[in-house]
This record gives structure tokens, sequence and C-alpha cells, in this order.
């Protein structure tokens, strides 16, 4: 490009001059930014390349320490959500029997069902052994995305405070599987 | 008058603003660019997060025992990777571990591949140990089985550590 040339050339009668070196103002200087620019966005693109912008995300997971008698519940607050080892899910209250659910409905239905019990409903998740993991996950993402809307209808209803119960159990091989069996 | 095109010669272009955004997008990347650790660098697995809409929450950067469940690209074989991200932690682990004839290790073991569940119990009491203050984050691949972290938890459970994180992905 042009710049180079300027740079050197053409201005050899003011060198042997030492003495009289003033710091000219260099009017209309122009420095060739090509090679920089080539390096710029040589690392621009490796960095950008490297960098991955999706970082993990957390779920928080409460559990309740292992102690060894049993905690008494009523049964008639407790909401039982089962999942199948073939991906379904199935969810009642107390003793009823259990009925198919599909994530959106489970949503509204869990909301529904702590409204309706105000802030007394636990929650229990049981998951095949099975069951993928990723399931389970959903299960849970949808137990957190209700919570807006338990709290909406709790206002609604006159109670502020949340007081969210909520455990995971295992899945008992004969009891639970009996239960859901052929549903 | 001819509408001959002229070659111009001598032409410059003002490469100013050109250079200041690049300097800036190349800096912005530079300070966001996070590169891969040891722990990382050992493990062959490849984990498939589940991903969840609601939580926003960031994973911690410090004190958290990582235990990765996934399938080993070569070998295909499930198993707990458990390390510490915090440096001095991951070298008083291995010290424990050392002690403890924890089988295939050395010196440089950063993940730390458990294929029992006494071993994980084992390992989740050191870790405990090492940092008291230390959380636990579950990252597992969400084809998983749920016994597999079902297992897990009920060893975490009888460490007393009862809260702990599940990494997930957020969902576009």
């Amino acid at each position: 490009m042009a710049g180079g040339g300027e740079l050197g050339g053409g201005k050899s009668e003011r060198r042997g001059k030492k003495g009289k070196r003033k710091a000219k103002k260099r009017l209309g200087f122009r420095l060739d930014m090509t090679p920089l620019v080539d390096i710029t966005f040589l690392l621009l693109t490796f960095f950008m390349l490297t960098t991955s912008m999706i970082t993990p995300q957390t779920m928080e997971m409460n559990v309740p320490p292992e102690i060894d008698e049993p905690v008494e519940v009523k049964e008639s607050e407790l909401l039982t959500v089962r999942i199948r080892e073939d991906g379904t899910l199935f969810a009642n209250m107390a003793k009823d029997t259990p009925e198919k659910y599909t994530l959106k409905t489970l949503q509204k239905y869990v909301t529904d069902k702590n409204i309706e019990l105000k802030n007394r409903c636990i929650v229990v998740l049981k998951s095949s052994p099975s069951a993928a993991y990723g399931l389970v996950v959903s299960v849970l993402d949808v137990l957190n995305a209700a919570e807006p809307d338990i709290l909406q209808g709790l206002k609604a209803a006159g109670i502020n405070e949340r007081k969210r119960k909520f455990t995971v159990s295992p899945f008992d091989k004969t009891e639970d599987e009996e239960r859901i069996k052929g549903l | 008058m001819s509408k001959i095109k002229k070659k111009r010669l001598g032409f410059v272009l003002d490469m100013t603003p050109l250079v200041d955004i690049t300097f800036l997008l190349l800096t912005f990347f530079m300070f966001t660019a996070k590169f891969k650790s040891d722990s990382e660098n050992q493990q062959k697995v490849e984990i498939k997060r589940p991903r969840t809409t609601v939580d926003t929450a960031k994973l911690a950067d410090k004190d958290l025992v990582i235990i990765k469940v996934g399938v080993d690209s070569v070998l295909k074989d499930t198993a707990y990777y458990v390390s510490m991200l915090n440096e001095l932690d991951v070298v008083n682990l291995r010290k424990a571990m050392t002690s403890l004839k924890f089988p295939g290790m050395d010196e440089k073991t950063v993940s730390f591949k458990v294929m029992d569940t006494v071993w994980l119990g084992q390992i989740i009491e050191q870790a405990r140990l090492v940092n008291p203050r230390a959380s636990f984050a579950i990252d597992a691949d969400k084809r998983l089985r749920y016994q597999w972290i079902e297992t897990a938890i009920n060893e975490m459970r009888k460490k007393k550590a009862t809260t702990f994180n599940f990494v997930t992905e957020k969902k576009m």
C-alpha cells in the first residue's frame, strides 16, 4: 500500500542537522495499519472460536438428612409423583389411584393442589431406577416452574409466605411398581 | 464525457475505526475466555447435560466438589468422576486418597474415577474433610439411568451433604 513509501523516502535533507532538531508536528503522518489489523483479526477469530458462551446452570436440591426414625406426615397432604421406567409420569394425592400426566399437565396439577392445601402439600418424587436422569430433572424443573404460580395463588388466598416441602424418596420395587402397573 | 472506470491509484482507506472496534472485541473475548482446566483435559467422557428453563443460578467457581457421571467414550463404562475446583483441595484430596490406597491413581490425578459405591462414599467423606465448606454438584449425562444419580445422592446423604446442585444447561 501507499503508506510504506512515504515513511522513509524523500526527507533526506533533514538528516545531519542534529542541532536544529525541533519537535515539528508532522502533518499528514500516515502509518500502515494493515499488519496490525491482520494480527488483530487473527487473534479475534481465535478467541471468538475458543470461547464457549454457554455457562452451566445449576439446580439446587435439598434432601433430608439420613435419620433412623421416620417422619410422620399426614397422608392427605402427600402428593406423590412417580416416574415409571418407560418415562411415563404418574401423580396422585394420598391413596388415590395414580393417574397419567404429561410434564405440562403435571405442572398445573401440582400448582392446583398446592394452592388448595395452602402450603401444607408435601411433594414426594419417586423415580424408577431405570428412568432417564434427564426426565427426572425435567420433572424437578416443572416443580420449580410451578412455584411462581403457587405463590400467586397463595397470595390471592391471603397467604404471603411459601413453605415448600419437597423430598425424593426411593422407588419401592414391590409397592410402587404395583400401583402404577398397567396404567 | 466518457465513463471509463479510472483505476484509483494510491487509494487510502482510513482504518482507524475498524481497528478500534476490532481491538475492543479482541479485548472482550480475551478477558471472557476461560481455558480448560486440568481435570477437563484428563477426562474422556462427554456429558450431555439436561436442559432446564427456570433456574438462572450460575455454578459456583470455587469451593465445589464436582461429581461427574458419564460414559467413557473409549471403554464404554459408566463411572463417577470426582474432582474439586480449588487447587489446594485437589492436592489434599490426592494425599488423602493415596493414604487410603485408592486404585488407579497417580500423583497427577485431578479427576478421580470411581467405579463402586464404597469408594464413592469414601471419596465424598475425604472431600468433606478436605474442605468442609465445599458444596457438591452432580454433573450427569441426561441419558443415564436415574439409578446412578440415586446412588450418589444416597452416598452424599450418608455423609451429611444434604444440599447439592444438579448441573444443567439453559433451554434455548
